[in-house]
């Protein structure tokens, strides 16, 4: 089959889909760089391969939402790093992923253009932030997608959607480009089928970018040319703290499985404790609203983005465009990053996070002089559904436990299908020390290649 | 316990118009949110690590946007500069 072939038929399963996980697709965009690669115009790593793209992530001259109101109509006028790296590498961009508007979500029900659903089941979320991403890389829509994940919002949409999702290292993937939301957490990333894809995606975004002030300068490894190491004799960790109230013992079991089945490989898993991570979810959301309500200060509706039609003074303008531009998650992350950094309360609560951030970073630091990698589930259970906690943000926030840790200790983690409740995918991640996303392929690799959880839709 | 007047204020400083409806839900919802970030109060630690290190490139004078580029997404533009609300 050519390439345009192959774009043409994900057009077209794009265009039939229920899912709602594009927000904007570049069907001519798209025919035209196949074409190329079909013409031997493109070359590269990722000649003629098809890729969607988190619309939280800038593409010139494709409109770029954040799935929100307030950039209904924004188009950049430049390519993020990674975009720019896709390009190079010859692959096809065929469209931008529906998302919680900012990032600001679990389940991708914040969005301004609505809700991607789960391709498990259609009364469920596919996870979020990247759910629509997750979904069409699930439901083979694309073959492959960016997303982004500043409290798991890669993982988490690839634990529900039954796919693997890596969250790098913080530093290993530049952020020029990404519309910021907690930005010294959050980072590009890959999601795909399979190991090797996400792999072969990951070699090609990551390394250094001077226009990222936080971006490291560390060679870039061949991830795939050595995907097919050696893992036994590796050392594993669980940490029990991943186990706690409010998982589902369905995941609980198929995490303990897949732990099985990497020590029939000849791994050596361990129970061990980390018993800071009682702080992770405040800490996390401390953060994230402060740094957000820094981060979306620069929506005004002058320079770009949604404007109210009136006549008034620039206080008035402004508190309209943002009242009317932005959604309600948006507006609460806001208001309690504001209240969080104010006098009088900057002590309580964004200090407090700080330390508790400092506090779970070395914990991860003390388990890594002991462990290769830590293994816990990814979520605590499985795609909930739409509707269901909407309703109460805190129960929204609180299903995030598993996954804002790796975030706050700048750490990687993947999260690789390990089990099924029912019809519904379960997803466990593998979590490495920085700079050490080697590791995790390898065990994901030898897992995925001796288990069967891989299913198409 | 944080009330209605304190979100408006909030709200204020966020410049973000909230009508009536939007400040009840939200004082409720706060209340629930930062009972729950109580839990960081019992940390006692020393912040001695630099966490994150910046890396800085040198500063050196690149292209940058044209002018008709810089424009394109301003909802209003007149004579080629940004058209900001009235001052008074």
């Amino acid at each position: 089959m050519s390439h345009r072939e192959h774009v043409e038929e994900l057009l077209n399963a794009i265009r039939r889909s229920k899912l709602n996980a594009f927000i904007t697709v570049d069907y001519e965009g798209a025919r035209q760089q196949a074409e190329g690669a079909d013409a031997g115009e493109l070359d590269g790593r990722l000649a003629g391969i098809p890729i969607a793209i988190k619309d939280a992530i800038s593409t010139k001259g494709l409109r770029t939402t954040c799935a929100s109101k307030m950039l209904e109509h924004y188009v950049p006028p430049y390519d993020a790093f990674v975009v720019k790296k896709l390009r190079e590498e010859g692959a096809v961009i065929i469209g931008k992923t529906n998302m919680d508007e900012f990032s600001m979500g679990t389940s991708t029900e914040t969005s301004f253009f609505g809700p991607s659903k789960n391709p498990w089941d259609l009364e469920r979320v596919p996870g979020g932030s990247s759910g629509g991403s997750a979904a069409a890389v699930a439901a083979q829509e694309t073959d492959l997608a960016l997303g982004s994940d500043t409290g798991g919002s890669i993982r988490c949409p690839a634990s529900f959607c039954g796919v693997v999702g890596l969250k790098p290292t913080y530093g290993r993937v530049s952020r020029n480009g990404l519309v910021s939301y907690g930005n010294s957490m959050e980072q590009i990333g890959p999601i795909a089928r399979t190991v090797e894809a996400c792999a072969a995606l990951f070699e090609v975004i990551a390394g250094y970018d001077p226009w990222d002030s936080t971006s490291r300068d560390a060679p870039v490894p061949q991830y795939v040319a050595k995907l097919r190491d050696e893992i036994a004799g590796l050392k594993v960790g669980v940490p029990r703290d991943f186990f706690g109230e409010g998982v589902d013992p369905v995941v609980e079991n198929a995490t303990w499985e897949a732990i099985a089945v990497l020590e029939s490989l000849g791994v050596h898993a361990k129970e061990t404790s980390m018993p800071n991570l009682k702080y992770a979810l405040s800490a996390y959301y401390v953060q994230a609203m402060s740094e957000a309500s820094s981060n979306l200060a620069r929506y005004s509706g002058i320079i770009y983005g949604h404007r109210v039609q009136k006549n008034h003074d620039w206080h008035t303008t402004f508190s309209e465009n943002r009242a009317s531009g932005f959604g309600n998650e948006v507006k609460r992350r806001i208001l309690l990053g504001t209240y969080a950094l104010s006098a009088g309360y900057y002590d309580k609560y964004y200090l407090k996070a700080r330390k508790a951030r400092a506090l779970i970073s070395r914990d991860f630091q003390r388990v890594f002089k002991q462990f290769d990698v830590l293994i816990a589930p990814t979520m605590p259970y499985a795609a909930f559904k739409i509707g269901e906690k909407i309703e109460d943000p805190l129960s929204l926030y609180k299903v995030d436990i598993n996954t804002v840790p790796i975030n706050l200790a700048n750490v990687p983690s993947l999260s690789v299908p390990c089990g099924r409740k029912g019809h519904l995918p379960i997803g466990m991640q593998i979590i490495g020390d920085q700079f050490n996303e080697q590791l995790l392929f390898n065990i994901a690799f030898q897992f995925e290649q001796n288990t069967n959880n891989r299913h198409a839709v | 316990m944080i009330t209605k007047t304190d979100v408006e204020q909030i709200a204020r400083l966020a410049c973000i118009d909230l009508n009536e409806e939007d400040m009840q839900a939200f004082t409720m919802q706060f209340n629930a949110i930062l009972e729950y970030f109580e839990a960081l109060e019992d940390i006692e630690a020393e912040l001695t690590e630099q966490e994150e290190d910046n890396v800085l490139r040198a500063d050196e004078v690149t292209p940058s946007l044209t002018q008709q580029n810089a424009l394109a997404n301003a909802p209003k533009v007149e004579n080629g500069y940004f058209r900001g609300p009235r001052i008074l």
